[in-house]
């Protein structure tokens, strides 16, 4: 048996410390708020922090604008897209009624970004297929379950459910858990029973 | 290398309808084929035997487990995530708890974040072998897969050893584990340490120089790095490619930054060196799973129990009036992290396994996003199949390492 090894000292301190995952938690001092701030003027909202992960929020229309600046700027580099998704905010908020998460991170600097827009029901995002080629697959499951737009993506149909789905979108807080319709198991003579009341608390 | 000094270059692959002209020809695969792994379908068009165009359609296998996550309490999902990728539940369990400990505010105890990375080592060893077995097998080496599957079963042991189960072992929960760990597990998995680097040899023995299988990989299925991480890609679809990103290293969680271990990389980019990174990262992990046990306390608290959002200890449920109390709260009403956004990633097998949650207060999940790794990685099939071969398609299905249960969710 060799010796067992001494055991380093943690290098987290607190215990959700991910501050070098996300860069600096003070948004004045994080350099991708900071550049953004500056190139875009008017299409910055503002940058959140909660649990040191920072998020900026832009508007819709410059969404491919600020990640591609944020994708070829040679301080921030953030040259991985790791997720596009949305959170239906139907709950939590009047309007808009969706916000699209597109989560980033940079490979050489090993740091992470969320960048938000919020968009409503009607209106589109620009797509984000012309800067990562990965964001074809993750804007057409957006799209087949919040119903987002994607303007400028070249293949935009459903990919999870059938092609010819006709009941919308399920991940939409209005479509029930069970969806519709009744469906009737084989063998059964009655659809089963419905969960009456939901499940989910209307929101605050 | 890669320089990165310069923006990665933008892949735009022309995106090709598949009307056939009078030469082509449209040939469905799956999604019954034995060798797309569960219920994948591709829809290929073909030009003699080349490949000119190729269109997976997935879907068959959606359950819509982030619309369950969305109706369960927070401690109810833990078992759903075993169902995403069922062959390294442990995993999946493991980047679910570590959102929710993160949303929380709360970390588990020593002693249990060693175990939880024995735990994900071994759920990457046996979701490895079931790839490697079936890789061979498709391409047409039947045998590897006996001896993989022989050895599978003793990491399935560990498992029903520790927690009962075997394939969706619902094992890791939020705060720890509940259960202590049974006296006998750290001596059986000593003995499968010691055991398995033997058995790979022999998986290097049956294919590394196997003429037929070096034809059948060398050279196929080509991703540059560029366009890897254009793909968005991670695991070994990265890795083989030359891009170093393993989130133990870039963005070590538990206690990955205690033990040492090194991240392999391909140079080509092709199937084979896919194949050669991830047998090395089987050899990696036997060694972190060594360093934990000769790190990992004897005894010590397994669950964070001082924390409000941990169901409180079985023992005090019984014999006291508060925790039994509370006890009842926790699994009537469940417990309610704060308001708030959560992106929390670890390294499954098969790439960066990610947990959004976005909280409004209440104890069910506002939204909860599975990133998973295998449907970002399944996007590249099309890429690596313009102008390949027929026979080639099931070695380059084979080599993303899909598994269908984490494709669909």
């Amino acid at each position: 048996m060799s010796e067992p090894r001494p055991v380093p000292a943690l290098t987290a301190t607190s215990p959700w410390d991910t501050t070098g995952y996300w860069g600096p938690t003070d948004p004045e001092q994080h350099p991708a708020v900071r550049l953004v701030r500056e190139r875009f003027p008017d299409a910055f909202r503002e940058a959140t922090v909660f649990r040191d992960e920072m998020t900026i929020r832009v508007d819709r229309r410059a969404l491919r604008d600020v990640v591609e600046f944020l994708r070829t700027h040679p301080e921030l580099r953030y040259n991985h897209l790791t997720d596009i998704t949305a959170v239906d905010m139907l709950y939590l908020r009047e309007r808009p009624r969706f916000d699209v998460v597109v989560q980033l991170y940079s490979i050489p600097r090993r740091q992470r970004l969320r960048v938000k827009c919020g968009v409503d029901d009607g209106e589109t995002v620009p797509s984000l297929v012309p800067i990562f080629a990965g964001a074809n697959w993750l804007e057409r499951e957006c799209y087949d379950m919040f119903g987002i737009v994607f303007e400028g993506h070249p293949d935009l149909r459903r990919i999870l459910l059938p092609e010819d789905w006709d009941e919308g979108h399920p991940l939409r807080k209005d479509y029930p858990l069970r969806g519709y319709r009744d469906y009737v198991q084989p063998g059964f003579e009655s659809p089963a029973p419905r969960i009456r009341g939901t499940l989910r608390r209307p929101g605050p | 290398m890669i320089d990165f000094s310069q923006p990665t270059p933008v892949i735009l692959s022309e995106v090709r309808q598949l009307t056939p002209t009078r030469r082509e020809l449209v040939l469905n695969m799956g999604p019954q084929h034995p060798s797309t792994h569960g219920v994948l379908r591709v829809r290929l068009t073909l030009e003699g035997e080349t490949v000119i165009a190729c269109d997976p359609v997935i879907g068959y296998l959606h359950r819509g487990v982030e619309k369950l996550g969305e109706s369960h309490r927070y401690a109810q999902f833990v078992p759903w995530t075993d169902r995403t990728d069922y062959v390294a539940a442990p995993s999946n369990n493991l980047g679910y708890v570590l959102a929710v400990e993160k949303l929380c505010g709360i970390q588990a105890p020593e002693r249990a974040q060693y175990w939880r990375m024995i735990m994900a080592e071994l759920a990457r060893l046996a979701s490895h072998l079931v790839w490697l077995g079936t890789h061979a097998l498709d391409i047409g080496a039947l045998s590897v897969s006996l001896y993989t599957f022989r050895d599978r079963e003793l990491i399935l042991d560990i498992f029903e050893k520790f927690c009962g189960a075997r394939l969706t072992t619902n094992m890791m929960e939020i705060g720890g584990f509940s259960r202590e760990i049974p006296p006998d597990l750290p001596e059986m998995v000593r003995e499968f340490c010691r055991y398995f680097p033997k058995a790979i040899r022999q998986y290097e023995d049956l294919l590394t120089e196997n003429p037929i299988w070096l034809a059948r990989t060398k050279g196929v299925g080509i991703i540059e790095p560029d366009v890897a991480i254009n793909y968005g890609l991670t695991g070994a679809c990265l890795r083989g490619s030359g891009v170093n990103y393993d989130v133990r290293k870039a963005m070590p969680y538990l206690l990955y930054d205690r033990v040492e271990f090194d991240v392999p990389l391909g140079t080509h980019g092709d199937v084979y060196d896919r194949y050669l990174v991830r047998i090395e990262e089987m050899r990696q992990s036997i060694r972190i799973i060594e360093q934990c046990l000769e790190q990992v306390p004897t005894d010590g608290p397994l669950m964070a129990y001082e924390s409000q959002y941990v169901i409180p200890p079985h023992k005090n449920v019984m014999t006291t009036a508060e925790d039994m109390q509370r006890h009842f709260i926790w699994v009537i009403k469940g417990f309610s992290p704060p308001k708030g956004e959560v992106y929390h990633a670890v390294e499954h097998s098969k790439g960066e396994l990610g947990y959004y949650i976005v909280s409004d207060g209440s104890p069910i999940p506002y939204r909860l996003r599975i990133r998973s790794p295998d449907f970002v990685n399944l996007q590249s099939l099309p890429y690596m199949a313009q102008g390949a071969m027929l026979a080639d398609i099931v070695a380059l299905i084979g080599t993303i390492d899909i598994v269908l249960g984490s494709v669909d969710r």
